[in-house]
């Protein structure tokens, strides 16, 4: 490979299914033109040999046994600037759903009754075991939003997620709302930056991107708990699937697990 | 003084819009083609997708002069840098457009004259010619609370559905050459009394109404004291922005740069914003003015119905009802305006 000044980009995979690397892989020629800007030195997914150095590591998947915590130690070590891919890595995503069980009850359900050795741990994002530069949440990620991450990186620039419901997108899009037709939909309180690409299908936001700063979840418990008249349209949905509280539990139980959500009553987070 | 009146027909009314797409593209009313039985301003393929009897969309048609997301400018990283403006220079027709949304597109007229004055809303205004129809309500339209029943501001045709097809009134000559390409006739008094009675039965059907004019709702909100009621509706509140990203009369942008991936050259984006949104009123050092939910529940109606009725003369709602029925939270903007207008009224009568 010839020597360059480019900066040098490593991949890495924890627990996840590897689609946010499959992702990347999308981007076809986009991808040429990135590779104008750095050297892709590891790759597991993609390529064969690895380097020992790198400059900015893109790291996607969550913590789930005690030689992930070293691996990622040693990474963070290593690059100069650490990118989580994905809500694995950024919020926990369907691997921390487990944390609801102990991890040994966990190894026998699965394993039987042998014996079992593992260094098996509660699963966790990323972001709650090394300090991270910048995070490209969903699952999968999008690829506008890892192309403008990229820009970021490359210019030094800080990276703030966004901040805003899934609505905003939606609006802006001018889809129609699921409520409309009598659907429940999570965009209210999930970060957008996904172009609300499940809406547009006609389907629900199911929170993949985590929770907004500040999320509003006792709105959604109150619309639904209350036995209060509603309007027309919101009256439709309710009359369709007044869900209780353990059911929008379960909804946002499938991407919003880590931390933990007290979903009760009153409920703000992270104000 | 008294518009010229011509009748249309039914079929008539098509055709015009036919003839127009010859010339022009015509933005109006269409069913939403994944979701049959609602309706979104879209530019028509064919005249036939026109529907005349919509009741609702759900973004306002002030999408077609000041899009959701749109490029102002490009740029380059050279010093100094070279900038190009990027604007619109296609005319166009917004057909189908209902009273309340002509008085939307009035408010961000007057809105945006304001110094300093909006140089891209004004000229992309001029490359319309707007067709006005009357509608009947649904369960959240409350125009006759707001005085925008009958606007016809800004159009240039305005129809009324009459027995034998449209009473067509003539505003000015664009209007009257759109029109002048189909057959007319001289309206009977039959055809006017129609129309008339069009709207009388409009009035009548409208079933959302607030209990104060926007003058008293003004002096209300300024008495203030409403603290536990901006509270109560913050609590079943998302902040999601949507009551704001489908108002006609709402005119608050954000903007961004974006680079492209030669990291030299990118553009200037403008994107609608909200004032519900968490971060609308965050500034330099991380402060927001307004952190509280129930800050920017309370900035919303004074904003609508006492800031700009105070500066500009009218109350920043058309009466549409599209805040209501696009929240998610069940939030009412005619119920929560008459909880505030009683509970007002009762401290007033106590002090
Ligand atoms: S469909 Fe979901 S994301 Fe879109 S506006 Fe409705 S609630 Fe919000
Ligand atoms: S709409 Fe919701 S579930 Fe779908 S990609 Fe966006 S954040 Fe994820
Ligand atoms: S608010 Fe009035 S003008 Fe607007 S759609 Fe409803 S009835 Fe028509
Ligand atoms: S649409 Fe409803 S929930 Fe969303 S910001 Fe407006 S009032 Fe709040
Ligand atoms: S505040 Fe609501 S009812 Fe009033 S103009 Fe805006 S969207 Fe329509």
């Amino acid at each position: 490979m010839p020597s360059s000044s480019k900066p040098k980009a490593a991949f890495f995979d924890f627990a996840c299914c590897e689609g946010c690397q499959l992702t990347v892989l999308q981007l076809e020629e986009t991808l040429l033109d990135l590779l104008e800007h750095v050297d892709i030195v590891t790759w597991r997914e993609v390529m064969t040999g690895e380097s020992e150095s790198y400059d900015v590591a893109f790291c996607e998947g969550s913590i789930t046994r005690e030689r992930d915590v070293e691996r990622i130690k040693k990474i963070r070590e290593t690059a100069g600037i650490l990118v989580t891919l994905g809500s694995c890595a950024g919020i926990g995503c369907h691997n921390a759903v487990r944390n609801k069980w102990p991890v040994e009850e966990l190894l026998q359900k699965v394993y039987g009754t042998e014996e079992v050795v593992s260094d098996a741990i509660p699963a966790r994002p990323i972001t709650a075991v090394v300090p991270v530069d910048y995070q490209v949440l969903g699952c999968p990620i999008s690829l506008p939003e890892f192309v403008s991450v990229f820009k970021h990186v490359l210019t030094g620039r800080k990276y703030y997620p966004p901040n805003q419901p899934v609505c905003v997108e939606c609006k802006l899009n001018d889809y129609l709302c699921v409520y409309e037709k009598g659907m429940i939909c999570l965009g209210p309180v999930t970060r957008c930056g996904c172009n609300a690409i499940c809406t547009s299908r006609g389907d629900a936001c199911h929170g993949c991107r985590g929770l907004i700063e500040n999320a509003n979840l006792n709105a959604m418990v109150k619309v639904f708990t209350e036995m209060r008249k509603l309007h027309p349209i919101m009256d439709a949905v309710a009359d369709r699937h007044r869900p209780t509280l353990e059911q929008i539990r379960r909804r946002f139980a499938v991407y919003n697990n880590w931390p933990e959500l007290k979903l009760e009553r009153g409920t703000t987070h992270g104000a | 003084m008294a518009p010229l009146k011509q009748v249309v027909s039914s079929e008539g009314l098509f055709d015009m819009l036919r003839e127009a797409m010859k010339e022009l593209p015509v933005i109006a009313p269409a069913e939403r083609k994944d979701q049959p039985g609602f309706h979104h301003f879209a530019r028509l393929q064919q005249a036939e997708d026109f529907v005349p009897d919509y009741v609702t969309t759900t973004l306002p048609p002030k999408k077609a002069f000041f899009q959701p997301s749109e490029t102002l400018f490009t740029f380059t990283t050279d010093q100094p840098p070279a900038l190009e403006l990027v604007s619109d220079t296609e005319h166009f027709v917004l057909a189908g457009v209902h009273p309340c949304d002509l008085a939307g597109l009035d408010a961000l007229d007057l809105a945006y004259s304001q110094p300093p004055a909006e140089v891209r809303w004004p000229a992309d205004r001029g490359l319309a010619t707007v067709v006005g129809i009357d509608c009947m309500p649904d369960d959240y339209c409350f125009c006759s609370s707001v005085g925008t029943c009958l606007t016809r501001q800004g159009c240039d045709l305005f129809l009324t559905k009459v027995d034998r097809g449209y009473l067509a009134e003539v505003y000015t000559p664009a209007g009257d050459t759109m029109l002048a390409k189909v057959r007319t006739w001289e309206p009977t008094e039959a055809d006017i009394r129609d129309a008339e009675q069009w709207r009388e039965r409009k009035v009548e059907r409208m079933t959302a109404h607030l209990e104060a004019d926007p003058a008293e709702i003004a002096d209300l909100l300024e008495a203030g004291g409403l603290a536990h009621l901006w509270k109560e509706t913050a609590e079943r509140c998302y902040s999601c922005g949507s009551c704001n990203t489908t108002c006609p009369a709402c005119f608050c942008f954000d903007m961004h740069d974006e680079f492209d991936l030669s990291l030299k050259t990118g553009i200037r984006r403008r994107t609608w914003d909200s004032c519900q949104l968490l971060e609308f009123a965050l500034v330099a050092g991380r402060h927001n003015f307004r952190q509280e939910r129930e800050q920017r529940v309370r900035h919303r109606w004074h904003r609508k119905f006492l800031y700009l009725y105070r500066r500009l003369g009218r109350a920043y709602c058309t009466g549409c009802g599209r805040c209501s029925r696009a929240c998610t939270a069940d939030i009412n903007l005619v119920d929560v305006t008459n909880a505030l207008i009683a509970h007002a009224r009762k401290a007033a009568d106590h002090a």
